[in-house]
């Protein structure tokens, strides 16, 4: 499993009331799937995707990512699985107003390279020396020089339907651009995972599925594992599995009649 | 780096007025530092040149050693006078001895004992108005002697004595320690040491007289050396001049002469006092100049932390595109050496434009002040005045520039520290949940 939760839990306090955003979640995800979470707004979704991304550190339960168990208290390994294990996709997009299209998608390329120049080879050196080697021919990779990282971002603006306005800036592109922009973003670092979060959300139907068409060549073409949260059953339908929460559990069968 | 300097640019280009401003402000601050420190420096240049034309770099002026703490005099002999004129890079020495005669009439006469190579190191200010020089070269025990030009004038008039006459006096003589120099502490130097003062009658004859040295030469009379240490009955001189064949081993000679135990002045010495005098001006000037350059990095702070403000979600995403605390620190820090480097380049044009204006404006307002283009002592001693008016009153060094060059990139960066910090500490989500 390339995602597992165990006994999540993520605990908010209004004044004195405790909110359970997730409340024992117990997830697997296998490397490869296609995920999709639903439930109703506020049922903690949001939340869990936040913990599996680590943007949010959990109140309780463990997480695994590619199998190692994640160090909630390690800002520097929580920096570097955002770097290098997920790739994020936000409803509202959130690119860089100032940068165009390439620059955006290279935006987070500028932060791994100059990671891997200090503390990441250093630090696994110790390691034993298989997991070294496979370590230092991914780096490789990511030792990219300027027009390289320009080239690659290009390449990805191509593969996500986007090739000729690449210079654009986010305001002079429409919606369903700016996403695909947002995806060949996340998958800038290569990531293994890509957490959506309601990435259609802010889309009409149409461009919306062509989105979700997206993320699920993605998934066949590239084998990277998607987890998209949507609380529209139709998106939900065409993924692989479906999981729902509801109020912060997963709630096992109750949606399976509706979605055969 | 280079990637974080491309990003930091475009995030200022985003907001070029803001930025201009800021710039525009560091600037202000670096050139009110540049343009007061390029006026002490200019000031200290010009009164330094004004010592090395007026005052003989080469020289060395050798006094007797007084050992601190015990008090023990080491005179200047014979012998020491052959060692210092063994020294390496030393021309010739030329000893003096200093008496007092006084007249018949009870004037006293401050006498100087010197050689012909005392001229040759005071040449310029021992030119003589009428007659000619002792009989037979110094260095014989002749009874001539040339009157200095006040000594001269005044024995004219109190005396009547005019060059080719004759005149009586007492050569007052103390037993061993030195005195006998000035006419002033006489009295009660003779009751202290040694028993009583006896007065030696000596007849000497003016065969000369000076022009005007403008200096303390115009109150002596000088008489050949060794007449002048025979009368005394000392073993030893007064003072010695060491003439150096160059002004750069003037300090080394001094050193080496310091070593036998003298003491030795040159007009380094000079020198070296106005450049910590101007040192301090400058530094004192320059501070509080520099106070324009805290308002400066205040701006820098606010600027920064509301940019911080403006960009919490931008922060929020470049962390969870996975940006680490020290990406974000860096990313602001950039801006601030941006800023910096803008703020120091800027500072520096404008700070020789400050210095070009002071030049041109302050000038005829300090001459003036100053006493300049009155030719000889218009400006004190130094001559300053005058000298002002031939060169710049402002002197902006490489050196200048560059600390005022980084008092702007350091400010700066200083400045951005703690808004970079707290954008850097910024929680992701939260910092994203922002509109
Ligand atoms: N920062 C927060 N402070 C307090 N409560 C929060 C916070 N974030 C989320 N919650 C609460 O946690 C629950 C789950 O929120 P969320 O995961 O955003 O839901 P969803 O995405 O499924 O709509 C909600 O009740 C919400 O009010
Ligand atoms: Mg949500």
């Amino acid at each position: 499993m390339i995602i597992e939760t165990r006994g999540l839990r993520k605990y908010y306090w209004l004044g004195r009331e405790k909110v359970a955003a997730l409340d024992g979640v117990n997830l697997g995800v296998e490397a490869g799937e296609f995920v999709s979470i639903v439930g109703p707004s506020g049922s903690g979704k949001s939340t869990l995707l936040n913990v599996l991304g680590c943007l949010d550190a959990p109140t309780g339960g463990a997480v695994f990512l590619d199998g190692e168990q994640v160090d909630y208290k390690n800002k520097r390994s929580l920096v570097a699985l955002r770097r290098k294990v997920v790739g994020f996709v936000f409803q509202t997009f959130n690119l860089l107003p100032t940068l165009n299209a390439v620059e955006n998608v290279v935006y987070p390329m500028i932060f791994n390279t100059r990671e891997k120049k200090k503390g990441e080879g250093r630090g696994k050196r110790k390691g034993e020396g298989r997991s070294e080697s496979r370590s230092e021919g991914r780096s490789e990779s990511r030792s990219e020089s300027r027009s390289e990282r320009r080239a690659k971002a290009r390449r990805l603006l191509e593969r996500v339907g986007l090739g000729s306005r690449v210079e654009h800036l986010p305001s002079e592109l429409s919606g369903g651009e700016q996403q695909r922009i947002a995806v060949a973003r996340a998958l800038a670092n290569d990531p293994k995972i890509i957490l959506a979060d309601e990435p259609t959300g802010n889309l009409d139907s149409r461009t919306g599925a062509k989105i979700l068409e997206l993320l699920k060549r993605l998934n066949d073409e590239e084998g990277k594992t998607v987890v998209m949260v949507t609380h529209d059953l139709e998106s939900a339908k065409r993924t692989g599995k479906v999981v729902e929460i509801l109020d912060g559990r997963i709630s096992d069968g109750r949606l399976d009649g509706r979605l055969q | 780096m280079k990637d974080l300097f491309a990003l930091a640019c475009r995030q200022l280009g985003r907001k070029k007025l803001r930025v201009f401003l800021i710039v525009l402000g560091i600037a202000i601050g670096v050139a009110a530092v540049i343009g007061v420190t390029s006026l002490g420096e200019g000031i200290r240049v010009q009164a330094v040149e004004q010592i090395k034309a007026s005052h003989d770099l080469t020289t060395v002026a050798v006094s007797a050693g007084v050992e601190q703490g015990t008090g023990s005099v080491t005179l200047i002999t014979d012998s020491k006078l052959k060692a210092i004129e063994a020294e390496k890079h030393v021309l010739f020495v030329a000893p003096f001895v200093k008496d007092a005669f006084v007249t018949q009439n009870n004037t006293y006469l401050a006498v100087t004992g010197v050689s012909p190579d005392y001229r040759r190191v005071q040449g310029h200010g021992l030119e003589l108005a009428e007659g000619r020089w002792f009989d037979k070269g110094e260095g014989e025990g002749s009874n001539e002697v040339v009157l200095g030009y006040g000594v001269a004038k005044r024995l004219a008039l109190v005396e009547g004595l005019e060059v080719g006459d004759e005149f009586a006096v007492k050569i007052r003589l103390y037993d061993e320690y030195g005195g006998g120099t000035g006419g002033e502490g006489q009295g009660q130097e003779g009751q202290g040491w040694g028993g009583h003062p006896k007065d030696k009658p000596a007849v000497f004859k003016i065969v000369g007289r000076l022009k005007s040295s403008a200096d303390e030469h115009d109150n002596q009379v000088f008489v050949a050396i060794a007449r002048a240490k025979e009368l005394d009955e000392k073993e030893a001189y007064d003072g010695v001049f060491v003439k150096v064949d160059d002004p750069a081993f003037a300090g080394s000679v001094r050193a080496r002469v310091e070593g036998l135990g003298l003491s030795a002045h040159s007009a380094q010495d000079v020198i070296d006092e106005v450049n910590r005098l101007m040192l301090a001006v400058t530094v004192v000037l320059g501070f509080f100049s520099g106070i324009s350059l805290v308002v400066g990095a205040l701006m820098v702070v606010n600027t920064m932390i509301i940019s911080v403000y403006e960009r919490t979600k931008e922060i929020g995403l470049s962390k969870a595109l996975g940006a680490s605390d020290s990406d974000i620190l860096k990313m602001f820090l950039a801006e601030c050496v941006i800023i910096g480097v803008l703020g120091g380049i800027l500072g520096d044009l404008l700070g020789l434009c400050f210095a070009w204006l002071i030049d041109a404006v302050g000038k005829p307002f300090l001459v003036s002040a100053l006493g300049g283009g009155g030719g000889a002592g218009g400006g004190g001693e130094l001559g300053l005045g005058a000298g002002l008016q031939a060169g710049s009153i402002t002197a902006v060094t490489p050196e200048i520039l560059a600390v005022g060059f980084a008092f702007s990139l350091v400010l700066s960066v200083v400045s951005g520290l703690y808004p970079a910090r707290r954008a850097a500490r910024l929680n992701p989500l939260d910092a994203l949940r922002q509109i």
